[in-house]
Formats: structure tokens, C-alpha cells, sequence
């Protein structure tokens, strides 16, 4: 057979292929590649909604090796990350895993990510955008080696309910032992892999980490492991489903990063984006945090809040109005959640809307049906984030499915 | 144990002193902190590094009475230019040894320079205006500058805000032609810092310059009688006489900051605490935060800016021993500036070499002198001599320096270079280590647009306050920065009394 001539995946102009690439492609049927961080990452192999469902009643396979990744170092290295971050990292221990914000001098969110406390002296923090200069900044002064980890390290989500059934039939007995936020090291096929209880789904889950060399070895085995409980490659279209009805928010869609704005009134705060129960003052000084004590004594100008919205027609990009008339905000995710059977979105509203005035708030929706354009105006109504969580995800030890 | 002032200052630099004189005068408790063995900082000792100060601005010695303390300032100092030719000699806006027409232009380009420089002198004498969440003072201060530049009226106007930001070579050229005399302005216009006379911004440090000047007028430097030392003795004088405590041998380690982060006092390097509310610091930015505080009290961006401020001290200050004065050089000369340069070209030439870390061969130089029992002694700054100079600054590179300064001394006063006995070249590498001075660098920072005004030291630190409640910088690197006036001192003060030092 004339190689040449063998048909091969498309992918982005440029983007390079993820240690998963070779599995993924291979199911790809949609040839529907995003570029990631410059990898090829895959957006739907299938069909969207058969990826979603098997987040929430099987379990998925979805790689996340594009992510920012940044090791932290040194006998100076808890310093850096108290002082990086809102949270009190001191009282994070190590073998434990926390979801982190950290905010500019002005006290705006500059990105989140997920801290993982690997040792007394050592962290990785994954993230979406690059911030080897920001923490090497941060870190200035202090003795700590601050490196970029990202191309160094393979990993996927696992997620769904099934995934601890199959992780049990691989006899890994951490499991059995692993709270939400636990790391523990183990062995799949024989290679390392730091495994975390985490996961952007509001799900049992799980966030598996591995030397690049060895990722198609345990990809492959938790593949196989999962062929009898219906394991799924997904895209980023199903996951962003499941994120939305989890209640997490992604910077550059709900909120931009205060490194990225380039108008000045674009930043936010993490009391506008709800992010509040992050920021805590009870620690030494730490970035932001003279900003972000002004900010906590007033009231936000606008907040995002979590809405939903009358009958079943996502309202992907629309405003918000007050007595239909006077407009008062915008949505920035949004989601029919055939899970919850509720159409819900974020919203940015201008206070008081949202806050003290909750009645009388519309949505106004455009459909195309067939070329033509139809304009619904839709009941908003204010919720909690997040819109779905099951009790499975914390039940220790896991549950089988 | 540890005892408790109103203020701390910390450094008996000249605006240390002026800080704590005046926070003494308003009835505060004040202690200054010195970590050598005598005050004065630049000023300090026999053959201080700041040889030529302007004066005190008159607002702070009338403040502080000095003229009761013992400080008289003699006549103004004038200004001769040796180029080679006829020597020219500068009194104010007269220029004689130059060609009529000349000294015509000179005159006219001096009186305009004066009237552009008084619209600026308001600013230096209170805090710059902040531009972000400033209040309603900021707002009046700022359009306080902008009216007295539209006072000027238009025509004048409009010609200040076309060269506030040009070079001093261009307005030279254009307005009286190179030579020494163009030298001589271009040397007051780039000494101390990092800039040849082409450099934008060359007009504002002259103007600058020419603003910030003491009794005698502007641009001119005046001698105090019985030399630097009589400034420092005054002030300290003035500083005591108000109760405020000096004591010297005292290096300041780490300044505290308490759980509610608020500076609260400092620690000595053998680890005695004192305690107050106000901490005033004349180090330079860059050792009082990131030194004495360090940087887990600062955001990073703050961290970055202090780490990018251009600090790379360019002057070098060389002590030469002369058995006997050379033909064309008198007893009564050495009262005055003696300019050694040229031209503009020659400066600028000088300046090449620094930017890429080499020493000039024809540096160019300004030097006073005074009669000692072995013969005399000549103060010399020679520029440009870079802090950063490739390869360190060992003996070697000294006596290179102190050779070439000789040559272009000798070009324009012919025998001098006979008659040098000795020289002690003390190098802006030197400067720091002695003194502190971060790049050895005499104002704490260029004075640069950029490290100017409302953002003197950087962005988001002006008006005096640190990032740390209750700590003040009241030395060069705050505004209106460096050169003898005592107002970055005067200024600090003012608005510590205003802040209060609330616990």
C-alpha cells in the first residue's frame, strides 16, 4: 500500500500532537480538532451529546496534557504559593489538591487553576494561560525554582460514575482510601502515574498525571479496563457541558484574565465573579491582597450570577433585560442540561440586578430556524451555582457503578 | 526591649536630616538612624562626593532657620569652560570669552530657559498630584502645573511643551552653536545620570535642574562658606536643637511590619528594635524595599518595577593632589565650577563608551579645588563612568580613568598633568558599597520622564507613601529627586505630619 496515499487525521495548521494524539485521532470521526495551547486537541470525535451522556452515566477519557504546568520548588516554595494565591496555602497538606484564584496588584483575577501540594517543599500548579513569568516574578527574592512543566508531563480526566469500578477491576486499592482532593501515587501498567480525585464535571472522577513516555501505556489500560462499563474519548464541547452545569468558570468565556483585557474597565475581581469564598485575609501579605481588602468594604458594580431561564432554547450570547426594556446585562455560558432538565446560563448583571432586584429579568433569545431569525424574550430567574452535583462525587471510599 | 519614637528616620543623608528637622520642628519624637560612623551622607567628610551642591532650597533653610544653625552661603558660583581656546566664563545669562553674537544668544537663551524653569520650580516643592484615584488636591496641583505653563503666555508656552522633551544638543545648536559654552550647559543637563546630551529629555533635566537651584538663582550652585560640610552641620544642628536624636553606627537591617501591615519600626543589623508609627527612609528605593522591607510585603508588580528602575550611576568622583596651580588656572578659579569639555561632541562621545560598559577616553569633567598644606586638592566628577563597567572596577580601570581625566585636563589647561602627585578615584561601584547607593547612582534613579513626578520612584509609589502604611522614602529616589535640596526630605516630612502615623 502506497503510504502517501493512507488517509490521515486532519488537525490544526501547526499544532502539535498531544502524547494521546495517536488514540484520539483514531477515533476521531469528526476530524474536529481545536488548537489548544498549541496542541491538537479534540472539540467532538462523535456526537457532543453521546460524549456528555457518557460523562454523567459511564465514564470518559479526555486529555488534558495541553494545560499550563508549572512545578515550584525549594525550601521557600510554600512562601511563593502563599503569597501567589487568595487561599491559605499553609493549611494545605501535602498529598492534597486545591482549587486556587490569584488577582494583580488592582486585586483582578489573573487566572485559576488547580494547586497540588506534592511535598512540603514541592507544588505543581496547572492552569489554563501561561504564567511562568508571572510566578517567577512572584517568586523573586525567594529560594525557590520556579519551572515550566507543561510539555514535561502527560495526563487525562476520567470521569463519570463507572470510574472507580474500573479503577478498582485495575486493583488500584488507593482508591478505596482517596477523599475529593486526595493525590496518591500508584502504578498502571507497570509506570507511575500521580493520580488526584478532582475533575471539572461536579462528578466522581479523577485526574491521572504520567512522563509523556509512558502515557499510551496507561491510557491503553484504562481504556481496555473500561471497554465493559462504557469508557468514551470525549471532546471539548461535551466536557464544556458538564463544566457548566458543575458550576465552574473558564477564564476567557466567563471572565478575562486581567493579563489579557486590553480595556481597563474589563478586569474583574474575585467578588464580581462570586469567587469570594476563595479570598481569605487571615494570612500575610499576599498579592492583591491591600487591593482586595478595598474591594471586600464595597459593593461589586456588577456580578456574574448563575440564571435560568424559561422553556428549553439555550440563550448562548444574549442580553439581559429589566421589564424587557432596559438592558441590564449578558449571558456568558449557557446550556440546555438534559441532566437537570433545567436551561441554565451565567449572566453578568449590573447591580442591583441580581442582587436586590431579581424579579422582572428577561432574556432575549435569537433562534434561526431554517435561514430565519426568531427573537424570544425568556424569564430569567437567579439560582445557585452550581446547577449539578451528585452525592457520588464525595462518598469515600467510591462507589460502584 | 525596645525604644519608641513619633518617626524613625533611617539615613543622615541631607534629606535624611531635612526629614527629621522638620518632624522635630512639628513637636514629633524623631530618631535618625545612620549606618556610618559620621552624617552627611554625599556631603559628608572632608572631601565629600557631592563637592559642588546647589543650595538648599531658601523655603526649607528659612523652615528650618538654618542661617541661625551657621549655614551663609557666599556669592553664586560661576561657571568657566576651558575648551582649548579662550577660556569662557559663565555668570548667569553672561557669557564673556565667547563671540558677541554669542553671548547675545546666550543671554536671551538663558532668561528663557529661567522663565520656563520657575513654571516647572512649582512643582517641586510639595507632593506630585497622583493621576489614578487622586482627590481633589491632586486634581488642583496638576492643573496647578498646567496654568503656570499656559502663564507663560502662548508664544512661550508653545516653545516649552517644543523642547520640554528634545535634546540639549538641538536647543544648543539651534539657539548658540556648539563649543564650551554649549558644553557647559549640556553638562549640567546630563551630570549624574545616564544621558549624553542627544538624549530626549535632556532639556527637562536641565530645566529641572535650573528649577531646583537655592539662593543663588537659576542653574547656579551655591558655595556654602567653609564648604559642604557647613550644610550638614546645619542641619544637623537644626535637627538637634528640635530634640530629634542622631545616632551614627547604627545600621538599619529589616523594617517590622506588624500582622496588620503597617511598618512599625526597625531593626539594627546587632538586632536593637525601635519602635514608631512614622519610618522615613533615605535609602534608595530599591534598599528600602527590597532590603530593608523585602519583598514578601510587595505585590510582584511593584517587585518588577523596583528590579527595572534605571539605576546604573554613571559619575565618578576623583580626588587630585596638585603640587602647584598650572599658568591659567588661579587661586580665585578654584571658588568656581571649572568645566572640562570641549564641545557636545565630546560628551556624547563619552557616553558611547559607557553604554556598552567601557570607559571613555576623553571623559568629560567638572572640578572645583581648594588649597591644602601639601599644595591642592582638586574635587573632580568625570562622566560617564559606568557602575556596571565590564570587568568590575579594579585598580587598573581606576588609574585608566584618572589617566584619561588628566588628558582631556591637560588638552585645555596645559601643564597641569605635571603637576598631579596623587589621585583616589572613588568609582559609582564604590559609591554603593560605601554608601548604600544602589548602582552608585546619585539621585537613587535616573531623572528621566519615566522616574519623574507622580511617577517618581515608579508608578503607584509617588506622594512619598510606600506600599506599607506608615513608611515614607525621603531621599533622592522620591520626588522632586536628587541634586542638594533638601525637598524629597521637606516634602517626605509634610506628608508624614499629615498622615499622622495613626496606629
Amino acid at each position: 500500500m502506497n503510504k502517501a496515499l493512507t488517509p490521515r487525521p486532519q488537525m490544526p495548521m501547526g499544532a502539535l500532537p498531544a502524547p494521546f494524539h495517536e488514540r484520539i485521532a483514531a477515533e476521531n470521526f469528526q476530524h474536529s480538532w481545536m488548537n489548544w495551547n498549541g496542541y491538537a486537541s479534540p472539540g467532538v470525535l462523535d456526537t457532543a451529546e453521546f460524549e456528555y451522556f457518557a460523562i454523567r452515566n459511564q465514564s470518559t477519557l479526555f486529555d488534558i496534557s495541553p494545560m499550563c504546568k508549572f512545578r515550584i520548588k525549594g525550601p521557600d516554595a510554600e512562601a511563593v504559593m502563599n503569597r501567589m494565591v487568595t487561599r491559605d496555602v499553609r493549611k494545605q497538606k501535602p498529598g492534597r489538591v486545591s482549587y486556587v484564584i490569584w488577582c494583580d496588584e488592582d486585586g483582578n483575577v489573573v487566572d485559576d487553576g488547580t494547586l497540588f501540594r506534592r511535598s512540603e517543599d514541592e507544588f505543581l500548579l496547572f492552569c489554563q494561560e501561561p504564567q511562568l513569568l508571572w510566578i517567577k516574578d512572584i517568586a523573586w527574592g525567594f529560594d525557590v525554582e520556579v519551572t515550566e512543566v507543561t510539555h514535561d508531563l502527560a495526563g487525562f480526566a476520567f470521569q463519570g460514575p463507572t470510574t472507580a469500578a474500573t479503577l478498582r477491576d485495575l486493583k488500584i486499592k488507593e482508591i478505596e482510601t482517596m477523599r475529593p482532593f486526595d493525590i496518591r501515587d500508584i502504578k498502571i501498567a507497570g509506570k507511575k502515574v500521580m493520580i488526584s480525585r478532582t475533575g471539572f464535571t461536579g462528578d466522581l472522577g479523577y485526574e491521572l498525571v504520567m512522563a509523556p513516555k509512558d502515557a499510551l501505556s496507561v491510557w491503553d489500560a484504562v481504556y481496555a479496563a473500561g471497554q465493559l462499563r462504557g469508557v468514551r474519548i470525549i471532546g471539548y464541547e461535551a466536557l464544556e457541558m458538564a463544566r457548566i452545569e458543575a458550576g465552574f468558570l473558564l477564564p476567557r468565556v466567563d471572565f478575562i484574565s486581567s493579563q489579557t483585557n486590553l480595556r481597563v474597565n474589563r478586569a474583574r475581581n474575585p467578588f464580581e465573579i462570586g469567587l469570594g469564598w476563595l479570598v481569605t485575609f487571615d494570612k500575610p501579605h499576599y498579592n492583591g491582597k491591600r487591593a482586595l481588602q478595598r474591594l471586600a468594604g464595597v459593593a461589586p458594580k456588577r456580578k456574574l450570577v448563575a440564571i435560568e431561564i424559561s422553556k428549553d432554547k439555550a440563550a448562548h450570547h444574549a442580553l439581559v433585560y429589566h421589564r424587557k426594556t432596559r438592558e441590564v446585562g449578558f449571558v456568558t455560558s449557557a446550556l440546555w442540561s438534559a441532566t437537570t432538565k433545567r436551561n441554565i446560563a451565567y449572566a453578568w448583571l449590573e447591580v442591583p440586578f441580581g442582587q436586590a432586584v431579581k424579579d422582572d429579568l428577561w432574556v432575549e433569545i435569537y433562534l434561526q430556524r431554517e435561514i430565519e431569525w426568531q427573537r424570544r424574550m425568556e424569564r430569567v430567574m437567579i439560582v445557585e451555582r452550581p446547577f449539578f452535583v451528585h452525592p457520588r462525587r464525595t462518598v469515600t471510599p467510591p462507589l460502584n457503578f | 526591649m525596645s525604644e519608641t519614637f513619633d518617626a524613625i528616620v533611617i539615613g543622615a543623608g541631607h534629606n535624611g536630616l531635612v526629614a527629621a528637622a522638620r518632624l522635630a520642628k512639628e513637636g514629633k519624637k524623631v530618631v535618625v538612624l545612620e549606618a556610618a560612623a559620621e552624617v552627611g551622607g554625599l556631603l559628608g567628610g572632608a572631601d565629600p562626593v557631592a563637592a559642588m551642591p546647589f543650595g538648599i532650597n531658601p523655603k526649607i533653610a528659612s523652615g528650618l532657620g538654618l542661617a541661625r544653625h551657621g549655614l551663609r552661603y557666599g556669592a553664586p558660583m560661576k561657571t568657566l569652560s576651558f575648551g582649548g581656546g579662550e577660556r569662557v566664563e559663565i555668570d548667569g545669562s553672561v557669557a564673556r570669552g565667547v563671540a558677541p553674537e554669542m553671548a547675545t544668544n546666550y543671554a536671551e537663551l538663558h532668561r528663557k530657559l529661567t522663565r520656563y524653569s520657575g513654571a516647572l520650580a512649582k512643582m517641586l516643592t510639595k507632593a506630585p498630584p497622583r493621576f489614578r484615584d487622586g482627590g481633589l488636591g491632586d486634581m488642583l496641583s496638576m492643573a496647578q502645573l498646567g496654568l503656570s505653563i499656559r502663564g507663560l503666555g502662548k508664544t512661550d508656552m508653545r516653545d516649552m511643551l517644543r523642547i520640554i522633551l528634545s535634546n540639549v544638543w538641538d536647543l544648543c545648536e539651534d539657539e548658540i552653536g556648539d563649543g564650551p559654552l554649549a558644553a557647559a550647559l549640556a553638562m549640567d543637563a546630563t551630570l549624574g545620570g545616564a544621558m549624553g546630551p542627544r538624549s530626549p529629555g535632556t532639556v527637562l533635566t536641565l530645566l529641572y535642574r535650573m528649577a531646583s537651584t537655592g539662593s543663588g538663582g537659576a542653574g547656579q550652585r551655591s558655595t556654602p562658606i567653609s564648604g559642604a560640610a557647613a550644610v550638614v552641620s546645619a542641619l544637623t544642628k537644626a535637627a538637634e536643637a528640635s530634640g530629634a536624636a542622631i545616632r551614627t553606627s547604627s545600621p538599619v537591617a529589616r523594617i517590622l511590619v506588624d500582622n496588620s501591615d503597617r511598618a512599625v519600626g526597625v531593626a539594627l543589623e546587632d538586632g536593637t528594635e525601635f519602635r514608631a508609627p512614622l519610618i522615613l527612609s533615605n535609602a534608595t528605593p530599591r534598599r528600602t524595599l527590597l532590603d530593608l522591607l523585602g519583598p514578601q510585603h510587595l505585590n510582584a508588580e511593584d517587585v518588577a518595577r523596583l528590579r527595572h528602575m534605571a539605576t546604573n550611576g554613571m559619575v565618578a568622583r576623583i580626588d587630585l593632589d596638585l603640587a602647584e596651580l598650572p599658568e591659567g588656572l588661579s587661586e580665585a578659579d578654584l571658588g568656581h565650577r571649572i568645566v572640562v569639555a570641549q564641545d557636545m561632541r565630546r560628551i556624547e562621545r563619552a557616553l558611547n563608551a559607557a553604554k556598552y560598559g567601557e570607559l571613555p577616553t576623553e571623559p568629560a569633567v567638572e572640578f572645583t579645588g581648594r588649597k591644602t598644606d601639601a599644595g591642592w586638592r582638586l574635587a573632580a566628577l568625570a562622566q560617564f563612568a559606568p557602575c556596571n563597567l565590564k570587568g568590575g572596577w579594579t585598580k587598573a580601570k581606576k588609574d585608566k580613568l584618572a589617566k584619561a581625566t588628566t588628558k582631556a585636563m591637560e588638552a585645555v589647561l596645559p601643564g597641569i598633568g605635571g603637576k598631579i602627585t596623587g589621585w583616589d578615584v572613588r568609582s559609582p561601584a564604590d559609591l554603593e558599597a560605601t554608601y548604600g547607593l544602589t548602582g552608585g547612582h546619585w539621585h537613587h534613579g535616573e531623572l528621566r520622564i519615566d522616574q519623574m513626578l507622580m511617577m517618581r520612584p515608579f508608578a503607584g509609589a509617588a506622594q512619598y507613601r510606600m506600599p506599607v502604611a506608615g513608611l515614607y522614602l525621603c531621599g533622592a529616589g522620591a520626588h522632586p529627586g536628587g541634586d542638594i535640596s533638601g525637598l524629597p526630605g521637606w516634602n517626605a516630612a509634610g506628608q508624614a505630619i499629615k498622615d499622622g502615623g495613626a496606629k
